[in-house]
């Protein structure tokens, strides 16, 4: 047996410093005194929200056609799968060009689309990604980074969490929320009245006896096996310390919390969740204990289910289908724009600083998956929306070479938050083959 | 000449230990020597071939960790120096180099994601099998041991466990022997889910048909994963429990005592089926209430084990006995042994404070939460944290860790009876007291020991058919014309267990006899399409015009193949399945028959396996000779380079031969030589599991070569899958890696070159004995490498 009684002196000792960041979905460092001191960004940026639809994004989905050269999108009509995007055109920075070749996009990514290195299905990430790196240097918050998934109905109940997208480091995966009623208790419980916040409180009673316990099983154990074990205590530490944050700013928190309805608890298609995430997500940005929000529609893999839009199709078949006019595409499409449409003008709503949280905020549109599904990545195409705090160009197409990779784009998003770096997650040895440029991606920026 | 660097710092290093090491090797002693001796020629500055230049690099860092892996790989398997060169390093030269390079680049990595790529079960054929086998086995080895270390339990472990406390299964039964029985792993359903339900035996009726059914009933899936990949997926070394899965099972904890204390959760109308019916018939009338919790009609007793949870929620008040009873039930269940007393007594106050704070009935279901999520319900551990280490710093577990280590090379349940109370007995802790349990539990039918199948699924990777997702017309391409592909391909794994499991009764030739049997367990209701010959399929029938005349094409229409009659047997099959055929007890027969001869042999043949090594559109002719490569000649190929785009052309009209050729350039050929012509014999099928004769209109080519094996006799050109697999089936080199694979699975890390004399004294035993699995785990179980742990000095 663990034997803990005998143990206890080692408890003082802790885990946490060897350990690094949790496993714990979301949480990543969460105000963490153990973290390292990170040095914050200088610009002006205080969000950024990254969103990935899975099986790839077509360039023909997203660029009017005939478009070749950087262009102003003043005049231009967006195509049909994007056309929510009309709204708040004057917002979007449309870019094409980019490559991930060294990433193995076919089928997926995974970690490597954020973390531009190479990824494949069960390959733990090989280091941070960049939404992560981002939640780190932008001014810090509560819960810094929040990651939401959204998949079929029965997966999203079956498999509420997921770690496919996003990483603290090299093997350490940040689980995404798929289950919008256990996100809602995490980040709402404090606010809950009668019957669901006794059980909010007996829960937390019982987690902070767990960790306790959790905490006096380890003191023996070789120190190999005392990193596998703290990351099972580092979890009920995170998982602790995350909800009495919470608990403390819950008068604040109440004013941001979205209807508890039917849409979450009985849900008809797997579209009412999607919904419900995007709500909580959304939620967590305005009312400020977020700063980085990452999207992962089909969470990263090859399924996901569309049910709610009238897609009867699911999963990997969507992912055989050529994307440009096709019908299930441009719903998918559509569906991605108007939740987009959705997170802008709910932070145009807010105000900051003199003008609205959008003014500060960034949006990162593109696919975990390069440009189709069995793609070698030689083109990525993304979409930005906002200007970072006056960083990044926008309303503009810009046609890139195809000669950098997506971790120059990363390295733009850096510069735009005012946290500059020649390289992101790429070495030179990489760089010489894949990147023919150093530093940011110059045409991106204001 | 190279110039030698000094390297202080690094030569402290721990190194694996081969002989009582007398001086340890440093870059000076070991990899300066190695490389002037074998790599230089080639790969300096001045000839720098491949771009590789080796003379100035000379410490392992973070930077130059890919150059060291790509060392490690390329002369572990024997690729570099290359094969014509005539001054070759010797199986240890190239055993330490690779011990330098692999503990170096823990070192090196240990902040940038660490480096244990060389303890996962995909490189353990790194280590040279002729260090193990044969005449360069080194002598005077340290005896074997395996580091102190906990074990996280396995999923399906946590699952039968989590089920024995809510629902009774069947005993064993000797007249139906794969029948769902108690301790056996919880089956997957049709759609290819594992799930444990609630209350399903007490179920009587439900509104609607089975998809009304299947929405309407409660269950759970197992929390706890393993890697998907292929090969051996469970070491100690690969899993943790996290945050999100620490809270999913606090969650489901709350569920499960729940449900022992109260039975299902439903409106008491629910238990009695003329209420029921009124219900039915005024306040639903005229509701559509199918897939609702509401349309489904228990019986009036309880099914479920009665256990002291139940007993607890009996009485008004609750009574500090009761509630110690209901702790330490709990306890036991859910970590294999009973709890000392500080345990229980530290649960009761939990319990105690729950039960103050929100009253009795919700007090006492969350109170008794955290023994879930005791680190011993987890995690199993090892830690031999007692007595003193032997001269080469060993103990050997005993008591509850070697009782537990025993029960968990067989079992997911708790120990049995009689091993409780050998441990309690103080009969725990000799080798003779292993050898004792183990041969009891081999011997008892009843004892399910379903960790032993696992086995035969991880070794063979028969058990992912249903995972592969397939392109719907690449499926109608291969002869695929109904509506249950997935259904089917999820059954045959069941089917395939069941003939593992009837093969491992008999206990002779285990591994040949599954290499070359002509028997299958098949489903002749569902399954008539995959033995069919590719070119034989017909059109379906035009349906009649009348659909009340319609039917179903029958498989003499389709042209599909019948197999001979033979005799019943039963498989698992999900709860789930059982009780919505309950009207068709059929549901769990299958025919043990015969395969088609000259057209299959083996469980290589079947389509669970095939299938299993196959993708949306085609066959994986590369994992499939990988799989032989691998498992069979106990080699491997290294990781594919950062910079290789591994993509065959998309070429729809042409064979996965041609389309293959790209391999064949210089810088692919040297790996895919391994594996290639190990993988395309089985192009006899198409990628659905069809035999086929002819492919895109010409005769299928099904050549292929045993390439570089370590045996010369069985290296050569094989004309297609039959005489490869005969060949490969006798020869003793499989045979031994079959046995370097038994290794692993049963000690749960790769097999260092101090695991010689283990591995040999294993291969005998089963060798010996006329190839008997029970002897071959009897050794493994009673041997030094799982009955020492290796402890870290004070």
């Amino acid at each position: 047996m663990i034997d803990r009684r005998r143990l206890l002196k080692s408890v003082t000792a802790g885990f946490g410093a060897a350990m690094g960041s949790s496993l714990f979905p979301g949480i990543g460092q969460a105000a963490s005194s153990l973290a390292p001191t990170i040095a914050p960004a200088t610009g002006k940026a205080k969000r950024i929200i990254f969103f990935l639809q899975n099986q790839g994004f077509d360039p023909a989905t997203a660029i009017p056609k005939g478009l070749k050269e950087d262009v102003s999108l003043d005049s231009i009509e967006l195509p049909e799968p994007i056309r929510p995007l009309e709204a708040v055109k004057d917002k979007l920075h449309i870019i094409n060009g980019i490559h991930g070749k060294h990433t193995s996009p076919s089928h997926s990514a995974y970690f490597g689309a954020l973390g531009g290195y190479r990824g494949g299905i069960g390959i733990p990430p090989r280091g941070e990604t960049i939404d992560h790196v981002i939640s780190q240097r932008l001014p810090q918050t509560v819960l810094p980074h929040l990651c939401i998934g959204m998949d079929s109905l029965d997966n999203m109940k079956s498999r509420p969490t997921l770690a496919t997208l996003s990483a603290t480091g090299a093997g350490k995966p940040i689980f995404m929320h798929s289950n919008p009623v256990d996100l809602y208790q995490m980040l709402f419980g404090s606010i809950s009245e009668g019957e669901v916040r006794a059980r909010y409180e007996a829960r937390s009673n019982v987690l902070n006896a767990v960790e306790n316990i959790a905490r006096q099983g380890g003191g023996v154990l070789p120190s190999a096996e005392a990193a596998r074990y703290g990351s099972y205590v580092e979890g009920f530490r995170d998982i602790n310390h995350l909800r009495e944050q919470l608990s403390d700013i819950s008068d604040h928190l109440a004013g941001f919390a979205p209807e508890f309805g039917e849409k979450f608890t009985k849900p008809e298609f797997d579209t009412d969740w999607h919904d419900s995430l995007l709500d909580l997500g959304i939620a967590a940005l305005k009312s400020g204990i977020t700063n980085t929000l990452t999207i992962g529609s089909g969470r990263g893999e090859i399924f996901g289910a569309w049910k709610g839009l009238g897609v009867t199709e699911q999963g990997h078949n969507l992912g055989h289908m050529d994307q440009p006019d096709n019908d299930i595409w441009i719903k998918i499409r559509q569906y991605n724009s108007e939740m987009l449409v959705k997170l802008v003008q709910q932070l145009e709503s807010m105000p900051e600083d003199g003008g609205t949280m959008m003014d500060n905020t960034l949006i990162v549109y593109t696919s975990n998956n390069a440009d189709k599904q069995h793609t070698a990545g030689q083109n990525w195409p993304f979409m930005l929306l906002g200007n970072c705090g006056g960083a990044v160009k926008t309303g503009q197409f810009t046609q890139l070479d195809g000669k950098r990779p997506v971790n120059a784009l990363y390295t733009t998003l850096l510069h735009a938050i005012g946290a500059p770096c020649d390289r992101f997650n790429m070495d030179e040895s990489l760089a010489a083959k894949f990147d023919s440029g150093v530093g940011p991606i110059e045409q991106l920026l204001a | 000449m190279k110039t030698v660097a000094t390297l202080c710092g690094l030569t402290a290093m721990l190194f694996a230990t081969v002989t009582r090491a007398e001086e340890r090797p440093t870059f000076d002693s070991v990899v300066d020597a190695f490389l002037v001796k074998y790599c230089l020629d080639c790969h300096d500055a001045d000839t720098e071939k491949g771009d590789v230049a080796l003379d100035d690099i000379f410490d392992v860092t973070a930077e130059n960790a890919e150059i060291w892996k790509s060392v490690w790989e390329q002369v572990s398997l024997k690729e570099m120096p290359p094969r014509d060169k005539k001054n070759q390093p010797t199986a240890m030269e190239r055993l330490e180099l690779a011990n330098w390079i692999t503990s170096e680049l823990e070192v090196a990595m240990a902040d940038v994601g660490g480096f244990y790529s060389h303890k996962l079960p995909k490189k353990a054929n790194h280590l040279p099998h002729e260090l193990l086998f044969g005449d360069e086995v080194p002598k005077d080895l340290e005896p074997a041991s395996t580091p102190a270390r906990i074990w996280r339990i396995h999923p399906q472990e946590h699952l039968v466990r989590l089920n024995a406390l809510i629902n009774i299964d069947p005993e064993y039964n000797p007249e139906m022997p794969g029948q769902r029985t108690a301790g056996d792993r919880i089956p997957w359903n049709e759609q290819g889910e594992v799930k444990v339900y609630y209350g399903l035996d007490r179920l009587q009726a439900w509104v609607g048909g089975t998809a009304a059914y299947a929405a309407a009933i409660t269950g759970f899936p197992p929390v706890l994963t393993t890697t998907n990949d292929h090969g051996l997926r469970n070491y100690p070394i690969m899993y943790s429990v996290n945050g999100a899965e620490a809270t999913q099972i606090a969650a489901l904890a709350e569920d499960v005592v729940r449900f022992m204390a109260n039975g299902p959760i439903a409106e008491p109308w629910q238990f009695d089926a003329k209420q029921r019916q009124q219900m039915l018939q005024t306040k639903y009338k005229g509701m559509d209430i199918r897939g609702t919790v509401q349309s489904l009609q228990y019986g009036p007793d309880p099914k479920r084990p009665l256990t002291p949870v139940y007993d607890l929620v009996q009485d008004e008040t609750v009574s500090q006995e009761n509630l110690r009873a209901a702790v330490v039930f709990l306890f036991e269940n859910l970590t294999g042994r009973p709890p000392t007393d500080d345990e229980t007594d530290e649960y009761v106050t939990l319990a105690n404070d729950s039960i103050e704070n929100l009253g009795k009935d919700d007090g006492v279901i969350l109170g008794l939460v955290p023994i879930f999520l005791d680190p011993d319900a987890l995690f199993r551990p090892e830690l031999a944290d007692y007595g003193k280490p032997d001269e080469y710093g060993r103990v050997m577990l005993q008591d509850w860790e070697l009782g537990l280590a025993v029960n968990a090379a067989f079992s997911f349940l708790p120990p049995d009876k009689e091993l409780k109370q050998a441990v309690l007995d103080g009969k725990m802790k000799t080798r003779k007291d292993v050898e004792r349990e183990v041969q009891r539990i081999l011997d008892d039918d009843a004892f399910r020991k379903p960790r032993i199948l696992q086995f035969f699924r991880e070794y063979f990777d028969y058990d992912r058919a249903g995972r592969i997702c397939k392109d719907t017309g690449a499926l109608r391409k291969a002869g695929y014309r109904e509506r249950n592909y997935t259904e089917v391909m999820n059954e045959m794994t069941a089917n395939t267990d069941r003939l593992v499991e009837l093969i491992l009764e008999e206990d002779k030739q285990v591994l040949r006899e599954l290499l070359t049997t002509d028997r299958v367990v098949w489903n002749p209701g569902k399954e008539t399409l995959y033995y069919s010959t590719f070119e034989n399929l017909k059109e379906p029938p035009k349906p009649d015009k009348d659909p009340k005349k319609r039917k179903p094409p029958t498989p003499q229409q389709l042209g599909h193949t019948i197999l001979p009659n033979g005799e019943t047997v039963h498989v698992r099959v999900a709860e789930e399945v059982a009780r919505y055929r309950k009207n068709s007890p059929k549901v769990s027969e299958r025919v043990l028959t015969h395969l088609p001869k000259g057209q299959r042999l083996g469980i290589l043949t079947h389509p669970s396996w095939l299938v299993s090594h196959t993708d949306a559109m085609d066959n994986h002719a590369i994992h499939r000779g990988i799989w032989v490569r691998e498992r069979l000649l106990g080699d491997a190929t290294p990781d594919v380079p950062i910079t290789v785009d591994a993509m065959l052309p998309d070429e729809p009209n042409n064979t996965l031969r041609h389309r293959m050729r790209v391999t064949r350039e210089a810088e692919c050929w040297r790996c895919h030589r391994k594996m290639d012509p190990l993988g395309l014999p089985f192009e006899q099928f198409n990628h659905i599991g069809l035999y086929r004769t002819t492919e895109h209109g010409k005769p299928v080519n099904t050549r292929g070569e045993i390439f570089f094996s370590g045996d010369p006799e069985l290296d050569g050109p094989v004309k297609g899958p039959y005489e490869m697999i005969r060949k490969l089936a006798a020869s003793e080199r499989v045979e031994q890696v079959f046995v370097r694979h038994a290794f692993r699975y049963w000690i749960g890390r790769n097999e260092t070159v101090n695991d010689a004399p283990v591995l040999q004294a294993a291969w005998h035993a089963y060798h010996d004995n006329n190839g008997s699995m029970k002897a071959l785990i009897e050794s493994l179980v009673t041997s030094d490498a799982f009955l020492y742990r290796t402890v870290e000095e004070e």
